[in-house]
């Protein structure tokens, strides 16, 4: 088939193809890697791109992956390893935040795609890895300065060149992390996914011809821009500001950080200003622009019609200034480990300016955090075991109804561990899960509740980390609606209850301790005086307030 | 089990049609029969259906022996919200569990979700004072519990669920909460998590309790419907339920434990996929059912159906064996649209029953997947449903061009075409990942199409996956009620506690199983299910230490820990491409099925008839032009009648096209074979 003979219909097809095999690999990696943090968390996501870098097709997974893709690629092939440098059978890897990705424990994997003796797409994968190397176990030490205390970094290389093994980088790589069995497990996952993502693009490729697929790929880029830009259209033109804070790095301490917004649409065109924001912090709450813009592209991507095809095209009609040496774009050596605070307070920010363009769609701020929480217990022997907590709080309430109680919301997507299985493993004892009442803002909607979860150490001793925000800035209520509640990090020793920093490294616990965490809710849209009185009796009547 | 009577009649109970099938011992021949179905009492229309079908087919009522039931009763109670007022008891300081759920979002775009559903509302979720360790050790003895009785009789529920922390590890303090609800609400059905779904992972076994807790009184009332048609002419027969795993439970059971037929819809299917394969000898079938609304994926393969411990309905999850399914919105209703940025897509919006597709002239205006097969004359607009319903042509055209060709810049037929391609690539794609996320390839199988809309798709998405076989079950519009048919009585048991799998527990395992496996036998003597025809299978899940989920692996050899260990890492790596023999394994769950067999007839196939088929020309549209194919009558197929494709088939409730390159025959057990020629 030629490309001029392409109709809507093979149009359709291929980009049905194409998303079919996005999800394929996908299954792969979830098929075959080895650590928990990528099959059973699914940390991680799968994607296809056009010829020169562009993402045509995603996985269902992680917002904050899919959408920093692109940039990453991008930035490999324009300045690392130059399109004509991939040959057929080459895997190019890279972690390095400082070469297009975002914190070090991702490591994207990235192959070509020939046929007809042209290059017509890469296949891509991210995964999250559960060590790589650095301060603390999990490569997430909260109390870095410097990247290099984060692990170890890979600048592109060849993991694979021309199908062969490049023996001395995976040796390299075996040397300087924590778990080389579960770390190259799941690299070879990567690999594997590559290679059915190649299979099914080569499916298309041999049924409609190289030169359809790259017009194909074309015309979805296309559409998709089409589709954004008939959503940034609709939106009515005007500069629009926004600021939400984080309440620190967890160094400089007390010392908020701003994520400033400033949105100008002006016709089917959108410029987000990131100028604004703080200046890159000491501690490792900084993003590079891959992780930023991902926020960015997320926020106006979530505003745009249902049913859009999500692809590099909805990129085209937005542009991001972000001036290197803010924490939206941080320069080298800044620790960037939880990058992920600062994707989720921009998201909350973003959010806020759009309120003011379609304040019909948006919601008020969700709890904006991912509330890590680690014990380490030891046993009377030594013995130790670990757990790590992501909790979550409650999705903002909507212009048309309340938020949702405990919603994974916004840039991550995570599950919670079930408390007899937690039980069942370690010496751990959950005394409490439960809604926070009164966590949610109040409003003529009102925004989700957030969550309280204890645990109580039944081993002789434990080691504690957290790292979480909202404890000062609350999450805002928008049109009248009240913010939700701030975070609480508390600690029970003999009856007698302390707060714990938000940003803790390694507490020493004792058995019999008992740790509790109560998370932000959503923020609540309109006046609470104009809440039906039949919502606010279900609210009494339930509790929720 | 046997039975002397010489009927055994399946029925599958859906949405618009009343399946039957029947098996008349003395001439062991099966029959189909339809009836609309009647939704406000479904057991009226099952019992004309069988009134019908024994005038037509000439046997007395009382010549029933067995009568086997697919119904979708508990699954619309669940989705139309008409289950019973129900009250929680839990472990206090859980009582939200239950509505946290496990909160992962699929929609990852959406700015204005809807909470996961909650079946029982906070002020109705009471908490009791206890609290049972995951060992089953008691750290606080269940307290006083006069407050909680004094709620719960305020609330004046219909149902009670319990659900404590650690339950499936010791029933205890479920059961005296259960005598104590007793007592104080006599009468009031009571479901206890420890018997509904003895599983670890509070939130999946709490969902599970709380469904069957609502669903209790409105399954016992179907049920005793269901009885008082008994004994009118005669008409006595055994009757047993079809369950979500694909086996029958007797009446008892399942006014017990009525969250066991919640998934039993499409288990039918699956039941009938396993028996062909052992018939036309075809060990690895993928069996695709295409209806009005969707279309589901089954694998079978070396014969056996998978199983999944695991399903849901309407976002609750029911943990509670299950045939493993995947279904996408895509059927002949599925309603073709093309969007703002000119994409021309397929579902999964669907017209449904009603209005139905445009051809069917009830009011439906927006294009469906029948409505372009129609454009392309692949149907007899007067024999549609064996001539029960006329098409209109000329609305589907309309339709096809005004809202999909037109938009486009495409002709009719172009655009009619394109929705069916749009179609065949998503049922591709559904085919290729269901049997991608198990390790398989699609090379190795064959499709077995059935449903109404299944044959009009078939030997295109066979193309499309390079299988090059597709079955055409006899009986397409009935098949699930024909799997029913030949089902066995099982009843699954488990026992959740985590065990290293390491010879020093090898011993409490054994005692852990042999307890489970007396139990089994036990439930099956209950049912009066007479020795020789009792069997228990035995199974458990394991991971790998450190892992979260656990993978299903039959333990024949049970107790043997070493062979059990054996076949967790080859199915490990099957499933996941890789091994870790030197890691520790743990137990999670042991599970035991009881078996009760049921006869298995040997069924006469029909005999073929003795004149040549007769196939006549229709004209349709052929990718660019008009084209003439023949129509064949399928029951006028004899064995050695070769259909060369491009051709149609068709029988009273469904049409088959023969692609291009295919070649169909008659196979002596009665299905058509296509086989890809060219």
């Amino acid at each position: 088939m030629t490309a001029a003979s392409l109709g809507p219909i093979e149009i359709e097809v291929i980009r049905n193809g194409l998303t079919a095999a996005a999800a394929e690999m996908d299954v792969t990696v979830w098929r075959t890697s080895r650590s928990t943090i990528v099959r059973e968390l699914l940390d991680y996501s799968t994607a296809v791109f056009d010829a020169e870098g562009r993402n045509l097709a995603q996985s269902a997974r992680i917002p904050s992956h899919l959408n920093s893709m692109t940039h990453a690629l991008r930035t490999l092939l324009a300045e690392y390893v130059p399109p004509e440098a991939w040959n057929e059978g080459d895997v190019v890897i890279f972690n390095d935040p400082y070469c297009g990705g975002q914190h070090l424990p991702d490591i994207l994997a990235f192959r070509a795609v020939f046929h007809e003796g042209r290059r017509i797409a890469f296949v891509g994968t991210l995964c999250h890895h559960i060590d790589v190397g650095g301060l603390a176990a999990g490569s997430y030490a909260a109390k870095a300065t410097e990247i290099f205390q984060e692990g170890l970094r890979i600048p592109p290389v060849k993991l694979i060149e021309a199908g062969k093994r490049n023996d001395a980088v995976w040796a390299m790589i075996r040397q300087n992390i924590r778990k080389p069995d579960l770390l190259l497990g799941d690299l070879n996952s990567q690999l594997a996914s590559l290679e059915v993502g190649l299979a099914a693009v080569l499916r298309l490729a041999r049924r409609f011809g190289a030169a359809a697929m790259i017009e194909a790929g074309e015309r979805i880029l296309a559409m998709s821009e089409a589709g954004m830009r008939a959503a940034i259209a609709a939106m009515p033109d005007g500069i629009y500001e926004f600021q939400d804070f984080l309440d620190d790095d967890g160094i400089a301490l007390g010392q908020p950080i701003r994520l400033h917004v400033r949105l100008t649409i002006a016709g089917d065109e959108a410029v987000v200003d990131l100028s604004g924001c703080s200046p890159q912090a000491a501690g490792p709450v900084n993003a590079t622009l891959a992780s930023s813009s991902a926020a960015v592209m997320f926020a106006l991507m979530c505003c745009a019609e249902p049913g859009l095809h999500m692809s590099a095209g909805c990129y085209r009609p937005i542009r991001v200034i972000a001036p290197e040496g803010l924490v939206v774009n941080a320069r080298h050596p800044a620790p960037v480990a939880h990058r992920i605070a600062v994707g989720h307070r921009l998201l909350n920010a973003m959010m806020g300016a759009l309120h003011q363009v379609v304040p019909q769609k948006v919601p008020a701020a969700y709890y904006g955090n991912s509330y890590v929480t680690t014990f380490q217990t030891v046993a009377e022997n030594g013995a130790r075991e670990v757990l790590v907590e992501i909790e979550i709080g409650g999705s903002g309430a909507h212009p048309s109804k309340d938020g949702v109680n405990a919603y994974a919301s916004g840039m991550h997507n995570n599950s919670n561990i079930p408390v007899e299985m937690i039980e069942a493993q370690l010496p751990l004892t959950v005394t409490r899960y439960a809604l926070r009442d009164g966590s949610g803002g109040a409003g003529q909607f009102r925004g989700g509740l957030g969550l309280v979860r204890e645990w109580r150490v039944d081993s002789p001793r434990c080691f504690f980390t957290a790292n979480m925000d909202r404890f000062d800035r609350a999450p805002y209520g928008l049109a009248g609606g009240g913010e939700a509640a701030r975070g609480a990090l508390v600690l029970r020793r003999d009856g007698v209850e302390t707060p714990v920093p938000p940003k803790t490294d390694n507490l020493p616990l004792v058995k019999g301790d008992v740790v509790r965490l109560e998370t932000s809710g959503g923020g609540g849209f309109g006046p609470a005086a104009q809440r039906a009185p039949e919502a606010a009796a279900r609210d009494r009547r339930l509790g929720y307030v | 089990m046997s039975e002397t009577r010489p009927v055994r009649i399946a029925v599958d109970i859906g949405g618009t049609f009343t399946d039957l099938q029947i098996l008349d011992a003395r001439q062991g021949q099966v029959v189909a029969w339809k009836t609309p179905t009647t939704p406000a009492d479904p057991s009226e229309g099952l019992f004309r259906g069988v009134q019908d079908a024994a005038a037509r087919f000439g046997f007395a009522l009382a010549d029933v022996g067995l009568l086997l039931h697919g119904t979708t009763i508990a699954t619309n109670a669940v989705l139309e919200r008409k289950l019973a007022r129900g009250v929680l008891l839990t472990t206090a300081g859980f009582e939200d569990v239950l509505e946290i759920t496990r909160h992962v979002r699929r929609d990852i775009y959406g700015l204005a979700p809807d909470p996961f559903p909650c079946l029982i509302e906070r002020d109705l979720r009471i908490g009791v004072p206890e609290r049972i360790r995951a060992d089953g050790s008691v750290e606080i003895p269940l307290g006083d519990l006069a407050p909680v009785i004094a709620r719960l009789k305020a609330a004046a529920p219909e149902a009670v669920a319990i659900g404590l922390l650690h339950a499936y590890a010791n029933p205890a303090h479920e059961r005296a909460l259960r005598d104590a609800v007793a007592a104080a609400l006599p009468g009031v059905p009571v479901s206890l998590s420890s018997e509904v779904s003895p599983e670890i992972r509070e939130y999946e076994r709490l969902s599970t309790t709380v469904l069957n807790a609502l669903l209790m009184p409105v399954v016992q009332r179907y049920l005793q419907r269901l009885e008082a048609r008994l004994g009118e002419g005669g008409f006595h027969p055994r009757i047993f339920l079809v369950q979500s795993n694909g086996g029958m439970c007797s009446l008892r059971r399942a006014a017990e434990q009525p969250a066991r037929l919640l998934l039993s819809g499409p288990s039918g299917g699956a039941l009938a996929a396993e028996r062909l394969s052992r018939r036309l000898e075809r060990p690895n079938l993928v069996a695709v059912d295409m209806g009005g609304t969707s279309f589901d994926v089954s694998v079978v393969q070396d014969h056996r159906i998978g199983l999944v411990t695991q399903g849901e309905v309407d976002r609750l999850p029911v943990r509670l064996p299950m045939v493993e399914m995947r279904t996408i919105g895509a059927g002949g209703g599925s309603i073709a649209s093309v969007d703002a940025s000119g994409r021309l897509t397929a579902g999964p919006r669907s017209a449904g029953a009603r209005p139905g597709p445009v051809c069917y002239g009830r009011g439906g205006e927006e294009p469906t997947v029948t409505d372009a097969h129609a454009v392309l004359g692949r149907f007899d607009p007067d024999f549609f449903l064996g001539g029960a319903m006329r098409l209109d042509m000329d609305a589907a055209r309309a339709a096809v061009r005004a809202r999909i060709g037109d938009r486009l810049g495409l002709s009719v037929e172009q655009a009619a075409e394109g929705i069916l391609r749009v179609t065949n690539a998503q049922l591709a794609a559904a085919v290729r990942l269901s049997l991608f996320e198990k390790g398989l390839d699609p090379r190795d199988f064959a499709l077995l199409s059935f449903g109404g809309a299944g044959g009009l798709h078939a030997t295109d998405v066979a193309d499309e996956l390079g299988i090059a076989e597709v079955v055409f079950p006899r009986e397409p519009g009935t098949l699930s009620a024909y799997g029913i048919l030949f089902s066995d009585l099982v009843q699954d048991l488990a026992r959740s506690r985590l065990f290293p799998a390491d010879p020093a527990h090898a011993e409490e395992i054994a005692a852990s199983l042999a307890a489970l496996k007396a139990e089994a036998l036990e439930r099956l003597a209950e049912d009066g299910v007479p020795e020789s025809r009792r069997a228990v299978e035995l199974a458990a899940d394991l991971r790998y230490r450190g892992q979260a989920f656990e993978l299903l692996v039959p333990w024949p050899e049970a107790p043997d820990l070493p062979a059990l260990l054996a076949r967790f890492h080859a199915a490990h790596r099957a499933r996941f491409s890789y091994a870790a023999e030197g890691e520790p394994v743990e137990i999670v769950t042991l599970r035991a099925s009881a078996i009760g067999r049921f006869d298995k007839p040997d069924e006469t196939p029909p005999a073929p008839p003795e004149a040549p088929p007769a196939p006549a020309p229709r004209r349709v549209w052929d990718g660019t032009a008009e084209a003439e194919w023949p129509v064949w009558r399928r029951e006028t197929l004899r064995a050695a009648d070769r259909v060369a494709g491009p051709a149609i088939i068709e029988e009273a409730f469904a049409t088959h096209v023969i692609g291009r390159g295919w070649t169909a025959a008659l196979h002596p057990d009665g299905a058509i074979i296509a086989r890809r020629t060219a």
